[in-house]
Formats: C-alpha cells, sequence, structure tokens
C-alpha cells in the first residue's frame, strides 16, 4: 500500500507538485494520467525516492520512505521507464537479474527466476537470453524492462509512461499483456502516462493531474460519467466519452434471457462499444448473445445497451 | 583484401616491435647508410650507451608518468562526476586544459631547481602534460553514458560504487582507453626532452647529435622513438578493436 499525505514537491521557486493526497490500496492499479508538466513523473519518482519530496509525507506500507535506506527501497520497487534503460553491454539475461544479484540471491535461484521471467514474458531463453538490448525490437526491449522491474519480486511496481515510445499496435499488446499479468500477480502498481486510453484500459484507478494538483480521482467509469471539470471532460475526450465508457463494459453485464430468433452475434465477454459496432453494421437493434463455444447465453437490444431496465 | 586486412590489424604492433628491438640491437649494422648522410664525422653511430638500454629508460620514464598521469586523472574525473565532486567539474577541466597549454620545456625549467637534474623532473612535465586528454576523455566518457541507463540504474537500487564499476566504467572504458592512448603516444615524444635534463633516454642521440652537429645521431634517436610509438600506438589500437568487437560481439 502507498499513501501519499499533501506531498508537495518544489524545484527552487517552482512547485511541481502541490499538495497531493493519493492512497493506493495492495494490488490496485493506480494511472496517473495528464499533460507532460503536470506533475505525474515527479510524483511516481517521489515514491521510490530518485527524488526527494519538499512537504508532506509518503508511506510505504505505513512506514514513511526516509525510514528506508533508499538503496535498500528501490531494490523492492520495480522501476519501468519508458527509454527502457537497458544497459547496453550486458546480455538481456544478466539485466533481469540486476536486481536478484544485487539481493544476492544464490546463482541458481538467479538463473531460475530469469528463465521463469523470460518465459512469462513471452521471451524463450534459448532464443533472447544472450542477445543484447540493442539487437531487440523497442516491443522486447521494453518487454525485458518489465521483466527486470518483476524479477525481485517486489510488491510495488513503478511505471512511467512504460509504452508510451513503442507504435499504437505494440503498444496495445503490451497494455493487454501488463493486464493479463496484473490479473495473476496482483501488485500494487503506480502507472503514469499521457495517453487517456491507455490509462482507461488499465486503471482501476484513475487519478487526474492537471499542474501539480489532482483534479479527480476514482474508477474509469465513475470518471467517464461524471467528469469533475471541462478539464477532465476534454482529458476524457469530451463527446467520445460515451464511447470510452461502453468500450469498459462488457456485453454479459446488460444482456438479458435469450428469445428464439436467429439475430447477429456477439460474444459474451466483447464491450458495449462492439457490441454497438455490430449493431450499426449489421442495422440490427437486438443482437443474440454467445459465449466461447457459440451458444447462445443472452440477448441484448439498444435499450439494455443504453442502461435502460429491462422491460 | 580481408586476409590482408586481418594480418595487419593482428600483425602491426609485432612489425613494429621486431622493427624496434632489430634497430636497438643493430644499428651497427646500418653504419654505411649513416656514413653516406654524415661522411665529415668521426663517429656515425652513437656509441655512448647502448639502444637497448636507452629504449629502456625512455619505457620506464614513460610508463611512470603515464600511470601516474592515469590514476589521477581516471580517479579526478571519476570524482568531479560524483553528486559531491560536481562543482569542482569546471575547475578540473581548465586545470586541466593548463597543464597541456604549458610547454613541457617550461615544466623542465621550473622543475629542475626544485627536483634537481635526471629522470624526476621529467616524469612530473610528462604527466602534468598527459594528464589533459585521459580527463577529458574520462570526462566525455562518463557524461556519454545515456541517462536513461544512469536512471535505471539508480532506480533498480544499485549504490553508487555499483553505478561507477558496473555501468559506468565499462561503457565509458572505450573512450577513455583512446584518452590514453593519445597521452601515452604523445609522452613517448615528448620523453625525449628529459635528454636535455640529465634523465638519460632516446633523446640522449637526439640532443647530442644536435649540440655536435651529427645529423647521424638525430636521426638514429628520432627513428627509435618513431617506432616506439608506432609500436605502443598500434598496440593501442588493437585493444580498442578488441573492446569494440566485445561490445559488438553478437551484433
Amino acid at each position: 500500500m502507498i499513501e501519499l499525505r499533501r506531498v508537495s514537491k518544489r524545484f527552487g521557486a517552482e512547485t511541481a507538485v502541490d499538495g497531493i493526497s493519493l492512497r493506493v490500496e495492495k494490488g490496485e492499479l493506480c494511472v496517473l494520467v495528464g499533460t507532460s508538466g503536470c506533475g505525474k513523473s515527479t510524483t511516481l519518482r517521489m515514491i521510490n525516492r530518485l527524488l526527494e519530496h519538499s512537504a508532506g509525507e509518503i508511506q510505504i506500507d505505513g512506514r514513511p520512505v526516509q525510514a528506508f535506506d533508499e538503496v535498500q527501497l528501490r531494490r523492492r520497487i520495480g522501476y519501468v521507464i519508458q527509454s527502457t534503460g537497458l544497459f547496453p553491454h550486458w546480455t538481456v539475461a544478466r539485466n533481469i537479474g540486476l536486481v536478484p544479484t544485487l539481493l544476492k540471491w544464490p546463482r541458481a535461484r538467479v538463473e531460475a527466476r530469469i528463465s521463469e521471467l523470460m518465459a512469462l514474458l513471452g521471451l524463450p531463453r534459448d532464443t533472447f537470453g544472450d542477445k543484447y538490448p540493442d539487437q531487440l525490437s523497442g516491443g522486447q526491449a521494453q518487454r525485458v524492462g518489465v521483466a527486470r522491474a518483476l524479477a525481485a519480486d517486489p510488491d510495488i511496481l513503478l511505471m512511467d509512461e512504460p509504452f508510451g515510445a513503442l507504435d499504437p499496435i505494440t503498444r496495445e499488446e503490451l497494455q493487454e499483456q501488463l493486464a493479463g499479468l496484473q490479473s495473476r500477480l496482483h501488485k500494487t502498481i503506480v502507472f503514469v502516462t499521457h495517453d487517456m486510453d491507455e490509462a482507461l484500459r488499465l486503471a482501476d484507478r484513475l487519478v487526474v493531474m492537471d499542474r501539480g494538483r489532482i483534479v479527480q480521482q476514482g474508477t474509469p467509469l465513475q470518471l467517464l460519467r461524471d467528469p469533475a471539470s471541462p478539464f477532465v471532460e476534454s482529458m476524457l475526450g469530451g463527446e467520445d466519452r460515451g464511447l470510452k465508457a461502453a468500450a469498459l463494459i462488457p456485453v454479459s453485464e446488460r444482456m438479458v434471457a435469450p428469445g428464439a430468433e436467429a439475430l447477429p452475434r456477439v460474444a459474451v465477454n466483447a464491450s458495449l462499444r462492439q457490441a454497438l459496432a455490430l449493431m450499426l453494421s449489421a442495422r440490427a437493434p437486438r443482437l443474440s448473445v454467445v459465449d466461447a463455444d457459440g451458444r447462445v447465453v443472452g440477448e441484448l437490444g439498444l435499450p439494455q445497451l443504453l442502461g435502460a431496465r429491462a422491460p | 583484401m580481408r586476409g590482408a586486412q586481418r594480418l595487419a590489424r593482428g600483425g602491426w604492433p609485432l612489425i613494429w616491435l621486431l622493427l624496434l628491438l632489430g634497430l636497438a640491437l643493430g644499428m651497427e649494422s646500418l653504419e654505411p647508410l649513416f656514413r653516406w648522410l654524415e661522411p665529415d664525422s668521426r663517429q656515425v653511430i652513437y656509441q655512448r650507451a647502448d639502444f637497448l638500454n636507452l629504449l629502456g629508460r625512455h619505457l620506464l620514464v614513460v610508463t611512470l608518468a603515464s600511470l601516474l598521469a592515469i590514476l589521477l586523472g581516471v580517479s579526478a574525473a571519476v570524482a568531479v562526476t560524483r553528486p559531491g565532486g560536481r562543482d569542482f567539474l569546471p575547475l578540473l577541466a581548465q586545470t586541466a586544459s593548463m597543464g597541456q597549454t604549458f610547454p613541457p620545456v617550461a615544466v623542465l625549467a621550473l622543475a629542475v631547481p626544485v627536483l634537481g637534474f635526471g629522470t624526476l623532473p621529467i616524469i612530473v612535465a610528462l604527466l602534468l602534460y598527459g594528464l589533459l586528454p585521459i580527463v577529458r576523455n574520462t570526462l566525455a566518457g562518463i557524461q556519454g553514458v545515456d541517462p536513461a541507463v544512469g536512471e535505471a540504474a539508480r532506480g533498480m537500487g544499485m549504490s553508487g560504487w555499483q553505478r561507477l564499476w558496473q555501468v559506468e566504467m565499462p561503457l565509458a572504458a572505450p573512450v577513455i582507453l583512446a584518452g590514453i592512448r593519445t597521452s601515452v603516444t604523445v609522452n613517448i615524444a615528448t620523453a625525449a626532452l628529459g635528454a636535455t635534463v640529465g634523465a638519460s633516454n632516446l633523446g640522449d642521440p637526439i640532443i647530442s647529435g644536435i649540440v655536435n652537429g651529427n645529423t647521424a645521431y638525430v636521426v638514429q634517436g628520432a627513428l627509435m622513438i618513431g617506432l616506439l610509438a608506432l609500436t605502443v600506438d598500434s598496440a593501442f589500437e588493437r585493444w580498442q578493436g578488441r573492446l569494440e568487437r566485445a561490445r559488438a560481439a553478437a551484433a
């Protein structure tokens, strides 16, 4: 658990972070989102003490960060940055083994952990273990960056625009992979991005920052339904908000009992946005909802999609 | 073509070394050549000390001065790139530059009254003169490390020493080595000045030749120094090449 209480950071006369309070629960993926210079990266870097805060208090598991030795603190917090920061003179395997080696794990345990993580991230060790970072694609390098951060199995992961430099397709792949990992590993993650779609896709809790302050926080749906200010609304994409919210709700949440009619089919785990797109393209006001085996499990009509109560 | 390149890359230090040793041991056999160059002199081969001996002393002076310069230069440059020493960075850069603009002859002239004649003043002069390339390249090498790599190293929980030895120094090594190469090669030539203050080395035949108007002596000293510089320089080149290939090993 991470807790910030009225934390500020000043660089000379300039205030980068202005009295923010934030609580990230254990196992929660919290996304800080905002325009560049809003203080989101500064906030992140104060948690592992790459920057010292000027005022307020930052606690990890109830203990102020200053109470930790800074080097020991960082070894128990995973850290992923946009430019990966992989050591160019080390092989991929050695890069991943960095923190366990710093923690003086026995060699065999480090090796086993490296292989395990590489398999977890879809980079087979036989193929990639002995490569150097400059032989990897951007997506592969960032996977190695994530593996390195996870190596010593930290409870907390700090990610500073980790996918910001990747092309859109690779970015989505990695977002999906991260979401998959998180559903298994349940780390406490603070994730910084300026990409609202990425934030909506990943966040358990979304924190919108502007000029060093938190302007609104909540679940993605809460923010989409009820943006606190025109700034948040514009960050959320203005009139696209409805579609973005629909993308976050699965069809299974709105479907009703199926009828006997043959209708265009939509998967049960699809989002309302996908269902709407299908209605538009098939010119159908109602859809059959099917499970993975193709069995009809429900029906979704336009009124349900819009959130009206079932008749 | 590639075979020839490989031979040259591997072979040049050895070729220069053999030429150097051959010349040191067999200068007499070139007497007809030097006789032709200097027909009027009684002696045409420098005799006051044998060339192998002079070569040994020359190397000793350069090695000592260079080791000191590396030790001082690298540690000073490392010190001013640490958080605590950053304020001294401009000072160090300027001092090192001044060390090089100060002519070694002037250093010798100033050092002799303090340190006396002999080997010590020339070591001091070479040390000062050789510092700049080492300091400058060590600074450039360390500052040239990708900031993201430094940030990651810090963020992963590496201590200052671990970052220095495992990240910064290995990444800066090729640049630092290039600086050492320049420093050593230049000092091999500059060390000849030691002969003017009584440090007997390969500069002796040159100074003696100038004083006595014997061109053959000058040529003998210059040839030896030139070959020594080529040997050492090509050895460094090979070492640098090996470092770079190791870096690009799997690429």
